[in-house]
């Protein structure tokens, strides 16, 4: 049996945890304002994990259980690419790959009134924020920030989407750049937006850079840092 | 219906337009050209007549089995071959359980057709008893990954499984020689199917306003096309059926042209399924040799001429399976012999056997208890029982030699004459021998 931390939290990030792991004491914590992410559950003082995963952390005081999935389970705070499946009068109906499907409101739209509705026709792709991912609920998704601001939010054209798993988005959203992406970068004019729940869109001038930034990223799943960067290298010199 | 909404795979407009406009200029989103077919594996189980064939991200998994039935009035001395096909919502979340989808249904038509309406199983080789027993095949085609084209990937897979399929042989025998025996396959060699040729299917997808032509669509340019064809043809570029089922209409050039590209694929096809199952099929006769080492029989043959009655009878019980395993592993030659002792009334057994042994072994396991000078002496005192007592140890050849009905395949008939030279030096012993097989003999044709 896993025991009881005793606020040994070093020791348990990045480190492997499984269900029902308790990897937080908040009585025994100075500052008990936490964030908690996706894995994450508290029951009373003890915080739980939800799924198998490493477990991260984020100064000053965030949580959240990282793991690689073909499905999608929503948190709030996450920037997704959704595809509208539906309108209906007070909410677009987005699929985010969630097992339920997610609600995008009307008026969730920098400047956002009832006069100026936008019109997406089924299919349109969507850079979006899940605002509220609540057990028992639909997702609520919103186009702008925090700061109701349009911040790169709203519909993408033209370009490719091809689906992803969480943990290889995750990776290419990374900081420090990820090397598949910088090695790319550097030779390559493109533009992508990843979605944390394993979708990706790339665009580029011309459809061939499109496909092979495309399946470069399709094809690093397993590979190591050293590894994508040899990858790339070769494909780039085939190329050209 | 909120479930089947966010279960449903779905394709943005982007990817739409995407597929459409880069296929004007010649480039596929997985990086093909538009006639190239994606990469084909095809490997085998362990049992006879499981294949499991990846086209790309498309995963098919293939099984035949067989059963003895009653052949259709119509056709008393046909067997039947019967495709069935299993889409699994796993595969694909657009796939409901229970009812077969409309795709489905498809699916396992144009199989059907370019396997049994051209011919390609011999079904009258099938047959057993005409009128009465026939062999009916039946083919389960799994899909376990929809990646686009299950058409072609679903016939390679029921092709590999048939080429690689066995199936029992059984003769007429009991006591009015019309009783069905069928052989284990550890008894007898199982007989693999007539396959006169392979229909290879290849699909085509018509996609955009300008009917781009692509060989063996993915998923996604699935999702996209106006149309598809497949025709399915041999490596002679024989046409054995052609479906084109709806979406847009594309002229008579078009079709041609993909005609020729296709008896183009068909033969690259065709040679690496072939590649595929020659390769399986040493595999599996290395295997078998693997299991039983051939000095198992030796010894053992050895142990039985030189053993006591009683002891040895008892010892021989238990390695009786084993030698009999041993002894159809040893291929085809052992075969011939056996054959040929046939029609010599059985009498040449006992030598073959000696002469198969060569040099003795000095390794013995069967008398390592026993004196082996006294076991001698008793030997040399009842020289008559002796050869009857060699027929208990040397049960594996048995049933063979119970054969009456002509042999089913050419391959093991044709050499059993040659070897008729060699079965006539045999020794003296036909008398005494000729004995011992008859009660045997009785008995394996009752069962």
């Amino acid at each position: 049996m896993e025991s009881k931390p005793s606020n040994s939290l070093s020791s348990l990030i990045d480190q492997q945890v499984f269900p029902g792991d308790v990897v937080l004491d908040l009585s025994k914590m100075a500052n008990q304002t936490i964030k908690l992410g996706s894995g994450l559950r508290q029951e009373g003082d003890a915080i739980s994990v939800m799924k198998a995963g490493k477990l991260r952390f984020a100064k000053p005081n965030k949580y959240w259980v990282e793991s690689s999935h073909k499905r999608y389970v929503p948190c709030a705070g996450d920037t997704v690419l959704g595809i509208v499946v539906d309108s209906k009068a007070d909410n677009f109906l987005v699929d985010i790959k969630s097992p339920t499907i997610a609600f995008l409101p009307v008026l969730a739209f920098e400047g956002g009134t009832r006069r100026n509705i936008p019109k997406f026709e089924v299919g349109t792709l969507l850079y979006a924020r899940v605002v509220k991912a609540n057990t028992g609920m639909n997702p609520e998704l919103a186009c702008m920030d925090a700061s109701g601001k349009a911040a790169e939010f709203g519909p993408l054209k033209d370009g490719y989407m091809f689906e992803s798993s969480t943990g290889l988005s995750r990776m290419l959203l990374n900081s420090p750049t990820c090397p598949l992406l910088e090695t790319l970068g550097k030779k390559l004019a493109f533009e992508i937006a990843v979605g944390l729940n394993g979708r990706v869109w790339v665009n580029a001038t011309s459809p061939s850079i499109i496909i092979l930034v495309a399946n470069s990223i399709m094809k690093s799943e397993s590979l190591s840092p050293v590894q994508q960067k040899i990858m790339v290298d070769n494909l780039l010199q085939r190329v050209q | 219906m909120e479930q089947r909404l966010a279960n449903a795979w779905r394709m943005t407009v982007n990817e739409k337009k995407f597929i459409e406009t880069a296929l004007l200029s010649d480039l596929r989103i997985d990086g093909r050209r538009p006639f190239d077919y994606r990469n084909l594996t095809i490997r085998f189980g362990r049992e006879d007549g499981s294949s499991e064939v990846q086209l790309g991200q498309t995963h098919v998994m293939g099984f035949v089995t067989s059963q003895l039935v009653q052949p259709y009035r119509d056709r008393p001395n046909e067997g039947t071959l019967a495709i069935y096909t299993e889409l699994s919502p796993m595969a694909d979340p657009s796939f409901e359980a229970g009812r077969p989808a409309e795709s489905a249904v498809e699916l396992g038509r144009i199989i059907d057709r370019g396997l049994r309406e051209s011919r390609a199983v011999d079904t009258e080789s099938l047959c057993v008893v005409a009128g009465k027993w026939v062999w009916s095949l039946r083919i389960d085609l799994h899909i376990l990954d929809n990646g686009g084209n299950l058409v072609d990937a679903a016939n390679i897979a029921a092709l590999a499984s048939l080429l690689t399929f066995r199936r029992p042989e059984c003769t007429l025998g009991g006591e009015d020689g019309q009783e069905v025996i069928i052989h284990a396959p550890e008894a007898r060699e199982a007989l693999p199917l007539t396959v006169h040729h392979l229909p290879i299917a290849i699909t085509f997808a018509f996609i955009g306003d300008e009917n781009t032509v692509v060989i063996d669509p993915s998923h996604f340019e699935e999702a996209v096309m106006g149309g598809r064809m497949t025709a399915t043809l041999n490596a002679n570029g024989d046409i054995c059926a052609v479906q084109k089922a709806g979406g847009e209409g594309v002229i008579q050039s078009v079709i041609m042209q993909c005609l020729r590209i296709a008896s183009v694929k068909a033969v690259d096809i065709t040679r690496k399924i072939e590649d595929a199952v020659k390769s399986n099929n040493t595999e599996r006769a290395l295997r078998k040799i693997k299991r039983h080492p051939p000095s198992a029989v030796v010894d053992v043959i050895k142990a039985g001429q030189k053993g006591a009655d009683n002891l040895l009878e008892e010892n021989m019980e238990k390695p009786k399976q084993e030698i009999e395993d041993t002894i159809v592993s040893q291929s085809d030659d052992m075969d011939i012999e056996t054959r040929s002792s046939n029609q010599n009334e059985s009498k040449p057994r006992i030598d073959k056997n000696t002469s198969f042994i060569g040099g003795p072994s000095s390794w013995d396991p069967y008398s390592k208890g026993v004196n082996v000078d006294e076991l001698k002496a008793s030997l040399a005192s009842r020289v008559a029982a002796l050869p009857s007592e060699k027929m208990d140890t040397a049960p594996p050849v048995e049933p063979r030699v119970t054969v009456t009905d002509p042999p089913l395949t050419s391959t093991n008939a044709a050499p059993s004459s040659e070897e008729n030279t060699g079965a006539g030096q045999q020794t003296n012993k036909e008398k005494t021998l000729k004995d011992a097989v008859k009660p045997k003999h009785k008995r394996k044709k009752k069962t």
